[in-house]
């Protein structure tokens, strides 16, 4: 129908390595790219600052994950506390008066350099093993920050983002906030998908499948291992940063505790491990399930059908987070971007109903 | 093959005294044995002889406890198997060692990864940095696929190719980091008389356009006596024979490590 592979041939290697070789997929991704730029013109500004806003930044936040945990296959149960390092170095960087970007970069560069630590200790370890290191990692950037008065402001306290700018633009009013998260969404969306077709992706890539195997081929399995971590923590860093001015505009402790460490995690693996597309789907995913089922239970509560504490209620969107990321590993272990892929490639040989692969 | 020139080469790759223990087992015992530059060297020996463990002695694995290993004069003794490859010794498994997430012109390109400059900051600017390594390094894997004859296959993920197939692209990947020394480790295990042969044309067309030196581990004979120059035999970790192909395989000790004695068959 609209999807034909039938006329598209490639005579130079560059256009045979773009991003989207199909003039369909190309087409979908300038549409969905002026549907984001376009958002503060016909979406309310609720839906924008409450919806589109969280998205975009924790979709980036995902891609930092599934780059270390997707891509390179090291498991991260603590990349809420990375997140929680950018945010802090960059509201302190800002105080001290640096520029935001800088501090944008500086936030990265500490989340980067503390993770690496974490990182190359726990990179000894395999497996489950480095889930309880990462998860170790957790807890204690958690401690640290709540009982380092310098860092947290005091146990309890609020830290509130400064004003500033970003490139000369004030980031102050929903469009302002809204397009400082577009930004960064698409840096990270571009540099994942670039990581992806180039060298070192291929080599994070064999390091994650073989590591015996990409050594014979001069892959140093251990220095890509932590670069794997260094990136990741970089971009989550920044993430934290991004989400802490844009969207929170005050920062404290428990915004980065365990449970997003694990909402991250769901938003990967229900998205689909590696997968670019799969970040956007499973953060999307992960925000929206609660508040839906939130709505839908509380609604059913007070339609008098069944009774169910606050407390319960608080607790529902957790226990889905768990069924979810079991069924995904039972029935889609690939998650929605496996999903969006059936779809496609149906289309792709439609009339026909066989895929290659 | 090519004796005289064989007989005139210098020294690739010299394993002097090598002893390998794992616990209580020796499965080396004091292996010498030296290649010479262009020949293809056949390493053969029973299950269990120990070849593996030798050439994962030499590429970096199982550093051995005693002896030394040089490779052109320089010892690789301690080296780790990244750096090992970056001596200019390739290698491929005796159990595909593919990377399966991923398409066979990508598993070849990695053979690339020593030549290329792998970092997320070229991987962003892209357009700008990346891109022109990329493409110069796809030139050079091409001319791999071609002479491997893989162009229908290049696209396709690695894991749904035929066996016979994989092998051909590790061999390609292999080839692609334009080694000086190349480690075939059982190139023919599991194939049909067919992709036997095509295999051993492979190895031989690869050896005369690149001027490799190859260490062949084998078990079929008839490839070992076709295509190797010189041939060493272990059993148990030992050296039972070494020379020239079909004498030393007709040596009474390898015979009777592989089929056993005339009295004890009894």
């Amino acid at each position: 129908m609209f999807y034909r592979q039938s006329g598209v041939h490639h005579t130079r290697y560059q256009t045979a390595r773009r991003l989207w070789p199909l003039p369909t997929d190309q087409r979908i991704v300038w549409l969905l790219l002026a549907l984001a730029v376009a958002a503060p013109f016909y979406m309310s500004d609720l839906y924008l600052t409450s919806y589109m806003l969280p998205w975009l930044i924790w979709s980036a936040a995902a891609l930092s994950l599934t780059l270390l945990m997707g891509i390179a296959g090291q498991l991260h149960f603590g990349f809420a506390a990375v997140m929680a390092i950018g945010a802090y170095t960059s509201i302190h960087l800002t105080r001290a008066g640096v520029p935001f970007e800088l501090a944008l970069i500086g936030a990265g560069l500490m989340s980067a350099v503390i993770g690496c630590i974490f990182g190359a200790a726990a990179l000894r370890v395999k497996g489950l093993y480095l889930v309880m290191a990462t998860l170790a990692m957790q807890y204690l950037v958690d401690w640290t920050i709540i009982n380092v008065p310098a860092i947290s402001g005091g146990a309890q306290a609020t830290l509130s983002t400064p004003s500033v700018s970003l490139l000369f633009v004030p980031l102050r009013g929903d469009t302002a906030l809204y397009y400082g998260a577009l930004l960064w969404a698409v840096i990270v969306t571009l540099l994942v998908l670039n990581i992806k077709r180039t060298s070192f992706g291929r080599a994070l890539v064999a390091v994650r499948d073989k590591d015996f195997a990409a050594a014979v081929i001069g892959v140093n399995p251990f220095k890509y291992k932590l670069l794997a971590f260094f990136t990741s923590s970089f971009l989550g860093g920044v993430s934290g940063a991004v989400l802490a001015f844009c969207y929170y505009q005050a920062v404290t402790p428990e915004q980065f505790g365990f449970n997003v460490s694990i909402q991250l995690v769901a938003m990967v693996l229900v998205g689909g491990l590696g997968s670019v597309i799969g970040a956007f789907l499973g953060a999307g995913f992960v925000l929206l399930v609660p508040i839906i089922l939130t709505n839908v239970v509380a609604y059913a509560a007070v339609a008098g059908w069944l009774t169910v504490s606050s407390n319960l209620l608080a607790h529902i969107p957790l226990m889905v987070y768990g069924g979810l990321i079991i069924g995904f590993i039972l029935f889609e272990p690939l998650g929605l971007a496996k999903i969006y892929d059936n779809i496609r490639k149906y289309f792709l040989v439609w009339p026909f109903r066989h895929t290659q692969s | 093959m090519s004796d005289q020139h064989a007989a005139a080469g210098e020294q690739v790759l010299v394993c002097d005294n090598v002893s390998r223990w794992f616990g209580g087992l020796q499965a080396l015992k004091s292996i010498s044995i030296s290649v010479r530059r262009g020949e293809i060297f056949g390493l053969v020996g029973p299950n269990g002889s120990g070849k593996t463990t030798l050439v994962n002695a030499v590429t970096g694995f199982y550093p051995p406890q005693e002896g030394d290993i040089r490779f052109l004069g320089t010892s690789i003794n301690r080296m780790k198997p990244h750096r090992v490859a970056m001596q200019g010794i390739a290698r491929t498994f005796q159990n595909v060692a593919l990377f399966r997430g991923m398409s066979v012109l990508e598993n070849i390109l990695l053979g690339r990864h020593i030549f290329m400059r792998p970092s997320a900051l070229a991987s962003l600017f892209y357009w700008w940095w990346a891109q022109k390594e990329e493409i110069a390094h796809r030139e050079k894997a091409e001319e791999i696929i071609d002479l491997l004859q893989l162009e229908s296959v290049r696209d396709e993920p690695v894991d749904v190719i035929p066996l016979g197939m994989q092998k051909r692209v590790e061999l390609a990947r292999a080839l692609c980091a334009e080694p000086k020394f190349l480690i075939l480790d059982e190139p023919m295990a599991g194939m049909n008389q067919e992709e036997k042969e095509y295999m051993v044309r492979f190895i031989l067309d690869a050896q005369e356009a690149l001027g490799l030196t190859v260490l062949l581990l084998e078990h079929h004979m008839d490839v070992v006596t076709a295509i190797c120059d010189r041939v060493v035999v272990l059993n148990n970790g030992e050296k039972i024979a070494e020379g020239p192909a079909r004498e030393a395989i007709n040596d009474p000790a390898v015979v009777a490590a592989y089929i056993g004695k005339r009295h004890d068959a009894a």
